[in-house]
């Protein structure tokens, strides 16, 4: 039995070696690159990795590029997303998980069927909606855009968490003489912290990556985000590799950093429906 | 003040108003808008009911070819995660140490743009200064430059072997809880009855995973139908139509010819089909909920 054992750990830890190089190659790749000078990115064969190590292509999209705008720009958004989202979210999902009243079931089913609306229906006539009412090119228009994709997932998962807080310690709130709203606030509010901040990740880790709203519904340098910006390095002529892939390694830390950090929260909040009702 | 004058059990509505709100202008009217076009021949200067659109979709080869395509990419994509994911889920959940290190590791490319992994991979197909062809090249499995995205027929594979690379981790992570969930005396039990590792991954692993694998597969399905960034930046589409998937074919209609009524009615087929997709999952879901 532990000769068993043995063997399918054995078997594991070569899956898991296997998995570290796989998933780490190309991170090594777009790291190496982005250190390279520009003949060496064009070198035929490529080396693995920089014989001259440099920072200029950092320097080149960080400080002479629109690198820093665009960073800015995918924060405001995606920051901003993550918020509204939840806050509604948390709304709709305290009023799902403590009301009870006619057609919640339909309403219930509308939030679940309208993730599965596919971007490309929504964006041509959302375009000509935004264009009429001046929101096209601006950056509150992607927010709202955003926000309302989120929505659906976020409020499904803060009804999951709100859920588990006792409906005892609401009564307790307000036999104390609170309203529905201070006991929102000031009872579930503190309470679902943690599911809250998954939402917050998930909702921006959906904005930051986007690019095809961003595409559709700006055109402008200045409300550019940063996929937008790394799409638009690459021309039909000539790409600059180790620019581009500077520019990766920027635009893809903010997302690993939160990942990181707040991986449990995160983790959970993904996994809790697809395990118990 | 009028707030608290409201019935009690209208209250719920209230809590629910901003988020129906903000569903209805950006998803609720947009989607009836897209319908409406989708039956507007593209001649018309105002709305006049037609299937005009709908029989010219039925006769175009570039739809059928987006479809075979799309099929391709959400099937070969959505198999390859749930394989790999499984497997990788089993063994995080074997005793293995610095497990968390690992699971670490394994969600990392998720959290990744699939802009950004679309240009890096490019990059890594690079005939000449990738460093796939480098690699296979160096260990002698191949002599000659292969043209991993410009080639008809190995651009499709190229491009879903890129995405699995970020793709994967999602499902593995809904099926390592799903297997976190089940619990230890059930193998124990079966060990003791004489069965064999292969006897209980069938018998108690598969059965106790069933809505794990449910929740990961639609989730997974619908956002591979929806993926758009990576084909956007590995091929645009091309070579010729090879890797169109309907995101693409939409998209370009709607942004680059700007037939925004033919656009809609794609669009809108595309969606019928990603609900048809979804029922299971819905179903599964509403029940669930249901039963509490």
């Amino acid at each position: 039995m532990s000769k068993l054992k043995l063997k399918s750990t054995s078997v594991a830890y070569l899956v898991l070696g296997f998995i570290c190089v796989y998933n780490l190659m190309p991170f090594m790749w777009m790291l190496s690159t982005s250190l390279k000078t520009l003949q060496e990115s064009y070198a035929i064969p490529p080396t693995l990795w920089p014989r001259d190590l440099t920072l200029s292509a950092y320097s080149k999209v960080l400080v002479y590029g629109n690198f820093p705008l665009y960073f800015a720009n995918s924060t405001i958004v995606a920051l901003s997303t993550a918020l509204f989202s939840t806050f509604i979210g948390l709304l709709a999902g305290y009023g799902f998980s403590r009301f009870f009243f006619k057609g919640k079931a339909l309403l219930m089913g509308i939030i679940l069927s309208s993730q599965m609306l596919p971007g490309v229906l929504l964006v041509g006539p959302y375009f000509k909606m935004l264009s009429a009412v001046g929101l096209y090119d601006t950056r509150t228009g992607l927010i709202i855009a955003f926000t309302t994709i989120t929505l659906p997932f976020s409020t499904w998962m803060l009804k999951g968490f709100i859920d588990t807080v006792p409906v005892e310690l609401d009564e307790a709130a307000m036999v104390d003489g609170c309203s529905r709203l201070r006991t929102f606030f000031s009872v579930i509010f503190p309470t679902i912290a943690p599911g809250m901040v998954a939402t917050i990740i998930f909702a921006f880790l959906l904005a930051w990556g986007d690019l095809l709203w961003c595409l559709s519904l700006t055109t402008s340098e200045s409300v550019a985000t940063v996929t937008l910006g790394l799409t638009r390095l690459v021309t039909q002529f000539r790409i600059i590799w180790p620019e581009l892939m500077a520019g990766s390694v920027v635009g893809a830390l903010p997302p690993i950093a939160l990942y990181l950090l707040l991986q449990n929260y995160l983790i959970e909040g993904l996994t809790r429906g697809a395990v118990k009702e | 003040m009028k707030f608290f004058k409201i019935k009690p059990c209208h209250q719920g509505y209230l809590f629910i108003l901003p988020c129906f709100i903000m569903l209805f202008l950006v998803l609720g009217f947009p989607a009836l808008m897209a319908v409406v076009n989708s039956f507007t021949p593209i001649w018309a200067k105002k709305f006049t009911f037609t299937f005009d659109n709908y029989v010219k979709l039925m006769q175009d080869p570039v739809f059928w070819n987006s479809f075979r395509v799309s099929l391709l990419f959400v099937g070969g994509t959505v198999i390859l995660h749930f394989l790999i994911g499984l497997v990788v889920a089993l063994a995080l959940n074997s005793q293995i140490r610095a497990r968390k290190f690992f699971r670490v590791l394994a969600l990392l490319p998720w959290t990744v743009p699939d802009v950004i992994s679309g240009l890096v991979w490019r990059y890594m197909y690079n005939p000449t200064q990738g460093i796939i062809n480098y690699l296979l090249m160096k260990s002698g499995l191949v002599d000659t430059y292969i043209e991993w995205l410009a080639s008809p027929s190995l651009a499709m594979p190229s491009v879903i072997l890129a995405d699995v690379w970020r793709g994967y981790p999602f499902v593995m992570v809904i099926l390592l809880a799903g297997l976190q969930a089940i619990p230890r005396q059930l193998y124990e039990a079966a060990e003791v009855d004489g069965a064999s590792a292969i006897q209980s991954f069938w018998y108690i692993t598969i059965p106790s995973l069933t809505r794990a694998i449910v929740v990961a597969l639609a989730l997974d399905t619908i956002w591979q139908f929806r993926r758009f960034g990576l084909i956007y930046t590995m091929t645009q589409g091309g070579p010729g139509h090879t890797t169109e998937i309907f995101s693409m074919l939409v998209y370009k209609q709607y942004f680059k010819f700007f037939n925004f009524e033919y656009a809609s009615c794609i669009a809108v087929f595309m969606a019928i089909i990603l609900f048809v997709v979804s029922l299971p999952y819905l179903k599964l879901i509403v029940m669930g909920s249901k039963g509490e």
